[in-house]
């Protein structure tokens, strides 16, 4: 039986980013707010600090940052006609636990998306035609533009001090930038970090093609930094162990370094950690919440009764919460009727590695998770794909992120997977190969969704959340012309072998890839199409806000975090301007 | 070169100062001597660095035996250009050309001298001492010193200074030195970050601690 305690007027599920941030504006307008996170409480000092941080056998091989899967899989398949199985070690993608959630293990890769993007399907049709898309995709538009964003990225990445060289200010293009940047109001906060040789090799090749590369957006600082909220950040060191780990340097911005120092001081913010949320519950008429029941480190059962539900989880959890709680009708790949699960999409990952004779010395191990350099001409719709069969693109980079020696060991094709030949050539090619990633965009399909699971179940009884997920031929066709792009400038580095591997089908879920899950709780004008209106709000429960990546209709060329903030900002003017004077559907459906 | 310097150190160094300076001008160099500066070229360093390059805490010299060649070439080099401001040793570097800086940083980078213990500080000094060092403190969001310092304060090649057997005196004054920033020649800005974190007790504390633990052996 439940223990009832005392009503509060905000509960957010999920102290991550979006969670931060979300208590701490309420928090300071006077709003009692919970914050419940299932994982630990955790800082910089000590529990990110080195030696033990730096430990690849943990954090690499075993994921200790992550979800723990052995509770709380997920299960998986690539197509309906298959039995899905749980994940029960995580390798494609990451979700990360604990205080400051996933975002404590990220890169600091911090993309803006494109104003086209927020509005694929119109300008898609424009541009190329009614019959231009596989008719399998249901990319949409999101609801709201870049233009209405743009003060929201804005705001995110000054409380996060990204270091970058804008690319197009208020429309005058910046010389060092990006030129197919959207219009950005001002200068990022701090200047690019420094760049390493295989970003000059790469920078140099990409000019000789005409190409325009610019350094990598980057929230592992080039120099100290005073936040909006007062706290001091510090200068990157390159030390190479940003993914997968956590910062030790306070250089990383994270909500640890940006702002839980702010909420936690803050009176009205309650944080409890160990606490896994079972459910949203509901009154019976179905349309309104009246709080969460969750079980604590011990097992004890609680229902925290609030006014207001936001559920700030990683973006599969999101979908999984809502499908637990009967929140939404789930979506059906069959008809293509219900939206809660519907979208799913996620990255689509290629790579080119150069080998260099051995007097050509990369380093690989002296970067920061951000301090590549890159292009963004084979990016999102920055190309005339006419006759090309299909939309979107990647962002083509020297961003290796890493030399770390467990994990990274570039060898040529044909070298065998191990033994004494495998080795020497690790031994041969570590210090003398330049690898670019090729960061694609993800186009929502028919066949990929997210369900609960008909047979598994976690360690509290509940259905595990069901991925079904292969890549569309869209996403394998712009792959493949991206990768014969990127192997040019390989060549042009002047590399003595070129070996492009384009992402192929089927997708496995026991390679890395990347940690972008997006979909399943899309936003957008249309609630036959949608979860959440336009500022995140549920369209069945409206005092239930769903904020994450969860959020995205598809996905874009580049890493998702940066509109993350954006739209959680959105959300929260939303929320603090609108929703709480005056509870209610923000939209009418 | 190999016999065991005074305890009296200190007092040696102080009365060779002036050396120091006088002996600048016959290091203007050929060369020749770039390449390989004779044994009695160490002269000039060793008056108050020690023989051995074991340094003397009453003067406020660092010990530089065995301290990363990197290091201390860079330290060289910025006392030449003014990136580091101090009058004795800008004079001494001046003098020296970048093939000698780097002759005489390599020379003391693999040297190693003994180690002049200094009087015990207190149990609470160098517990705070120690919790900086390894751990740090969130309170003041401090980093463990030895995060970059590496295992034990002993020093991390082409990077960080080593930090474990240096003087209290050198690392206290160091330290204030980044606070008040009368030194700025850190990359990044990295240790005017941190020492601007820390209060005097804590400097105080963290030198006395690194003093203590004497050289390292890794």
């Amino acid at each position: 039986m439940a223990q009832r305690l005392k009503e509060v007027d905000v509960v957010i599920i999920g102290v991550g980013m979006v969670g931060t941030m979300v208590a701490k504006e309420l928090a300071a307008a006077g709003y009692k707010v919970v914050g419940l996170e299932r994982g630990q409480t955790r800082a910089t000092v000590p529990e990110f600090q080195s030696p033990g941080i730096h430990d690849e056998l943990r954090f690499d091989v075993r994921k200790a940052l992550m979800q723990d899967n052995t509770r709380e899989p997920v299960s998986f398949r690539n197509q309906t006609s298959q039995v899905a199985l749980p994940v029960r070690r995580w390798e494609s993608f990451l979700p990360g636990t604990g205080l400051g959630g996933s975002m404590v293990h990220w890169n600091g890769q911090t993309y803006r998306f494109q104003a086209n993007d927020f509005q694929l399907a119109t300008r898609t049709r424009e541009r190329y035609g009614k019959n231009f898309l596989d008719s399998d995709l249901t990319i949409q538009d999101w609801g709201v533009t870049y233009n209405e964003l743009e003060p929201h990225y804005d705001r995110f990445e000054y409380l996060l001090g990204t270091s970058g060289k804008a690319g197009n200010i208020k429309g005058q293009i910046q010389p060092g930038g990006d030129p197919h940047e959207s219009p950005r109001s001002r200068e990022y906060p701090t200047p690019p970090q420094k760049e390493h040789y295989q970003g000059a090799l790469f920078r140099k090749a990409a000019d000789s093609l005409g190409y325009h590369p610019f350094p990598q957006p980057s929230s592992n600082l080039s120099q100290p930094y005073t936040n909006p909220e007062g706290l001091k950040l510090n200068t990157c060191v390159f030390c190479g162990f940003c993914e997968r780990y956590a910062c030790e340097h306070y250089a990383k911005s994270v909500p640890q370094t940006v702002l839980l120092p702010v909420l936690l001081a803050n009176p009205n913010f309650e944080l409890r950690t160990g606490c896994q949320v079972q459910r949203i519950n509901l009154d019976s008429s179905k349309k309104h919440a009246t709080g969460v029941t969750y079980i604590d480190a011990v097992g004890r059962e609680f229902e925290q009764p609030a006014s207001l539900v936001i559920t700030s989880m990683f973006a599969i959890n999101n979908v999984r919460m809502l499908l637990l709680s009967g929140i939404g009708k789930p979506y059906e790949p069959a008809s293509g009727q219900g939206v809660v699960g519907r979208n799913y999409a996620y990255q689509t990952m290629s790579t080119v590695a150069s080998f260099f004779d051995e007097d050509v010395i990369i380093n690989p191990f002296m970067a920061s998770g951000a301090s590549g350099t890159l292009i963004n001409d084979f990016a999102g719709d920055n190309f005339d794909h006419s006759g090309l069969g299909f939309i979107g693109g990647a962002f083509i980079g020297a961003v290796n992120t890493n030399g770390r020696p467990i994990e990274y060991h570039p060898t040529p094709p044909g070298t065998p997977n191990w033994g004494k030949a495998w080795k020497q050539a690790v031994v041969k090619h570590y210090n003398h190969t330049v690898m670019f990633s090729l960061h694609g965009s993800s186009m929502a399909a028919r066949q990929n969704y997210c369900d609960l699971d008909p047979t598994y179940r976690d360690a509290w009884g509940q259905p595990l959340l069901r991925i079904t997920f292969d890549f569309p031929q869209n996403d394998l066709k712009m792959a493949a012309h991206v990768t014969a792009k990127a192997v040019e400038i390989g060549k042009a580095m002047g590399a003595k072998q070129v070996a492009g591997s384009p992402r192929k089908a089927p997708y496995t879920v026991t390679q890395y890839q990347t940690t972008h899950n997006t979909g399943g709780t899309v936003m957008g004008d249309n609630p036959k199409t949608s979860v959440v209106n336009r500022y995140l709000q549920s369209w069945d429960v409206p005092n239930v806000f769903v904020i994450g990546a969860s959020n995205y209709p598809q996905n874009a060329s580049w890493n998702p975090t940066d509109t993350l903030g954006a739209l959680t900002y959105w959300a929260i003017d939303a929320l603090k301007n609108k929703y709480l004077k005056n509870p209610g559907h923000l939209v009418s459906a | 070169m190999k016999h065991v310097g005074p305890i009296s150190a200190g007092v040696l160094v102080l009365a060779g100062l002036p050396v120091v300076l006088s002996a600048a001008a016959p290091v203007q160099a050929t060369k020749a001597a770039a390449k390989s500066p004779p044994a009695s070229v160490n002269a000039p360093c060793a008056s108050c660095h020690g023989v051995n390059g074991e340094g003397s805490a009453a003067a406020h010299v660092p010990r530089i035996a065995g301290q990363s060649a990197e290091y201390l070439q860079k330290q060289l080099d910025d006392y030449a250009s003014g990136a580091r401001d101090n009058a004795i040793m800008a004079n001494f570097a001046k003098a020296l050309s970048a093939e000698q800086r780097q002759e005489f940083a390599r020379r003391y980078a693999a040297m190693s001298a003994p180690f002049l213990p200094e009087p015990t500080s207190s149990q609470r000094q160098l517990a705070r001492g120690h919790q900086l060092a390894y751990q740090g403190d969130e309170s003041i969001r401090v980093q463990a010193c030895n995060g970059c310092h590496g295992p034990d304060g002993s020093g991390v090649l082409h990077a960080a200074p080593y930090l474990a057997g240096q003087s209290s005196e050198y690392i206290g004054s160091a330290l204030k030195a980044f606070q008040t920033g009368l030194r700025k020649n850190d990359s990044g800005e990295l240790m005017r970050s941190v020492a601007a974190r820390l209060a005097d007790a804590d400097i105080i504390a963290v030198a006395a601690y690194f003093a203590s633990e004497g050289p390292a052996t890794h």
